[in-house]
């Protein structure tokens, strides 16, 4: 296993439950929790390194917010082409598939539209922003290979549609590995995943949906046992202007947020990254989300 | 604003995302499935100036049996028409040939190369073959090609060994080919020297038709090939390759061109008569063939060299480039040159002499006569989305025919009896 980062985060914290081990640390802008079903403390606490490590170790590689990390050379590249290795050519080609399957919709390159949308306050951006961000997103131009890739200079790529949901898989899978008959539910702010199934005889792990209209308060508690899911929803994060809420999820064919998406759109999956994707796509299809999941013979939830 | 194929979407996510957590190979198999085709399609253009237009429409389908074994199939639709030099000599006074056929004539305007003009045909080719990999060093493959046009039909059967060496630097191929032609030309196949029945010269259609069966034999012709090929292919560098051949085929049965004749000239270059060509029954030829080839920092260069000779004394030497550049990872250009030279069969003769005795063989086809002809192309091709790519290639060839040392007697050295032949290829092909 890859783990470059031996350095552990500092803000780490176990506490000992009557299932085992709760054990939480902060990446990627989340919270992040690992539900541990062991009593071994010191398991826990390896358990934990690893999940920070690894956490950390993505973020450093994917973050669009790092200056010199990978991703940032990728995106400054200058329209050459720069040599990738096989987790991005992975990455990059699990993107593609998405672009694909949702038709264009969901697009890595999509940056330059989503930085026109802050949320934070700054209001609607002018349509002839929109158009001029417009003109530099289009994933059919990012042309790569196992080796390489290469894109239009003034393009850049943003992993920040499946990274963290990538991280969950990746921590999840990395503790199965090692530890294939202990149950770990990973969660980072919400993305989960629990490859190790919880045993019959002990109570399935429970977790807890944010409501949209009462932000502290979970209002629907799922119960799982193995697998996977994933929220997308505009509950901390829209515009609202003349009673119109955009929320967070851009359109890039449009330029502009989806109208009459859910306000968040929870999935369970396979995997995280498959949970998220589903998430995602759904409210790409504003208020035709949940006839489209429907359609998927996906477990969902919601909220409007 | 429904997503396409929205059902199978969760299914193809589960799928998709399996490859970046790297285990579960065998559901990733099932999806790797669309890679195993390769489909090319083109249509071709060949147009020489006042002569001969080809359109040609090519499809091949590449399919992977897994990693060891590959089929290709290759279809080729051509369509020809237009004229072809028949051999006889330029004149100062118009000149009338009868068709092939023995039905109808054609006439050839004073000073013109004598062209005949009933060129017409729609061919059709279609190959096979299968390649295996045997083991890590050892590869085969076998084939088969058939091709049918009006007047001719092909069948041959090919296969080859190839042997690798040295980690793979070293690659030594052994291969072979039989095929066998057969030829029923239109209006039957001409006696040999015989002289072309002018309808002209005969007071009734029925003397005329008894003359023109005389000139004619019943039946079809059969050709056989047989071609042995070794070659060694040896990395040099990291960037340079080279590759050498040697190749001999062994063809015997019909190989005279049933629609070509001689002209037969007196002492003031004046034509007497017609006479139908006649070659020998057997060709042996070597030919050896010297290529390298490197990649550079944005493209692809080859360089290389060959040279035929056989027992009819025609010997050639080709040099040829090719030059890729790529613009993008997207965009490349590519530019080819071709120089040939040959040297005259040894029963190559642009006329025939009254008088004189008649050779054992002889022919005035200008393609086994001196020769240099040179090649300028320019291909472009574009890679799309999805693996998909598009080429454009526009060549342009010329043929200039040299007389190999005949003296030209009386008219004839009024009249360009070598004229160049100026072509233009233009091809669109696209692959997915």
């Amino acid at each position: 296993m890859s783990i470059q980062e031996k350095r552990v985060p500092s803000d780490l914290a176990l506490s000992h439950r009557s299932w085992g081990h709760s054990g939480s640390f902060r990446a990627m802008a989340s919270p992040c929790e690992l539900l541990i079903n062991s009593e071994d403390e010191s398991l826990a606490r390896e358990m934990m390194a690893i999940a920070a490590c690894e956490a950390a170790r993505i973020e450093k590689k994917f973050s669009r917010f790092i200056e010199g990390n990978p991703l940032w050379r990728l995106n400054h590249a200058g329209g050459k082409a720069s040599a990738i290795d096989a987790e991005t050519a992975n990455l990059l080609q699990f993107a593609r598939q998405c672009y694909r399957l949702s038709d264009g919709r969901f697009d890595i390159s999509a940056g330059p539209l989503m930085a026109l949308w802050r949320f934070d306050g700054g209001g609607i951006p002018a349509a002839a922003d929109i158009k001029q961000a417009k003109v530099l997103v289009d994933f059919s131009l990012v042309d790569f290979d196992y080796y390489q890739l290469q894109f239009p200079s003034g393009m850049c790529l943003d992993f920040g549609g499946i990274a963290k949901e990538y991280a969950v898989d990746r921590v999840a899978y990395l503790l199965a590995e090692q530890w294939p008959t202990i149950s770990v539910l990973v969660n980072f702010g919400g993305d989960i995943a629990c490859p190790v199934s919880k045993e019959a005889d002990t109570p399935p792990w429970q977790v807890g949906i944010e409501n949209p209209q009462r932000l502290d308060s979970a209002v629907a508690l799922l119960e799982i046992r193995q697998g996977a899911l994933a929220t997308s929803g505009d509950t901390r994060r829209f515009i609202e202007k003349d009673g119109q809420r955009f929320g967070h999820i851009i359109d890039p064919k449009t330029g502009y947020p989806v109208v009459k998406a859910p306000r968040s759109v929870t999935v369970l999956g396979p995997n995280c990254v498959t949970a998220g994707m589903l998430a995602t796509m759904a409210m790409l299809q504003g208020e035709h989300a949940e006839a489209f999941l429907s359609e998927q013979e996906v477990e969902f939830k919601c909220f409007r | 604003m429904q997503l396409k194929n929205s059902s199978n979407i969760s299914t193809a996510l589960a799928i998709a995302s399996c490859s970046l957590f790297g285990h579960s190979a065998q559901v990733y198999a099932g999806d790797d499935k669309q890679d195993d085709w390769k489909v090319d399609a083109a249509i071709m253009y060949y147009g020489e100036q006042d002569r001969v237009q080809a359109v040609e429409a090519i499809g091949n389908v590449q399919k992977a049996f897994g990693d060891e074994s590959l089929l290709d199939v290759k279809l080729v639709v051509d369509s020809l028409t237009g004229a072809s030099a028949s051999g006889a000599v330029a004149q100062s006074q118009s000149q009338t040939f009868t068709r092939p056929s023995g039905d109808g004539q054609y006439e050839t305007a004073p000073g013109e190369t004598p062209l005949d003009d009933t060129f017409k045909d729609t061919r059709v080719q279609v190959s096979a073959n299968w390649a295996e990999i045997l083991s890590p060093v050892w590869k085969t493959n076998v084939g088969m090609n058939a091709s049918k046009e009006f007047d001719y039909f092909s069948l041959g059967l090919n296969g080859g060994l190839e042997r690798s060496f040295n980690k793979d630097n070293t690659t030594l191929v052994l291969s072979g080919a039989y095929t066998f032609d057969n030829v029923d030309p239109v209006g039957g196949r001409p006696v040999a020297f015989s002289s072309m029945a002018l309808r002209g010269d005969y007071d009734s259609e029925e003397e005329y038709r008894a003359a023109f069966a005389q000139t004619r034999m019943e039946g079809s012709n059969d050709k056989k090939t047989l071609d042995m090929m070794l070659s060694v292919t040896q990395v040099l560098s990291r960037r340079w390759l080279f590759q050498a051949n040697y190749g001999l085929s062994s063809v015997s049965g019909y190989m005279t061109d049933p629609y070509k004749i001689l002209s037969e000239v007196d002492d003031t270059g004046t034509t007497q008569r017609y006479l139908y060509e006649s070659r020998p029954d057997s060709r042996l030829k070597h030919s050896f063939y010297m290529m390298t080839k490197g990649a550079l920092d944005s493209g692809v260069v080859d360089f290389s060299y060959r040279y035929t000779t056989d027992d009819w004394d025609l010997n050639s030497h080709t040099l040829e480039t090719h030059y890729r550049y790529y613009f993008s990872r997207r965009f490349y250009g590519q530019l080819h040159l071709r120089y040939y030279q040959q040297q005259a069969a040894n029963f190559y003769r642009p006329f025939m002499m009254a008088g004189e005795p008649i050779p054992d063989y002889a022919s005035a086809d200008y393609r086994i006569g001196d020769m240099t002809s040179y090649t300028l192309g320019l291909k472009f091709g574009q890679r799309l989305s999805g693996g998909h790519e598009m080429s454009y290639r526009l060549e342009y060839y010329q043929q200039n025919p040299e007389n190999n040392g005949f003296d030209l007697v009386g008219q004839l050295q009024d009249h360009d009896l070598f004229p160049e032949v100026k072509a233009v290829i233009a091809q669109v092909s696209y692959s997915f």
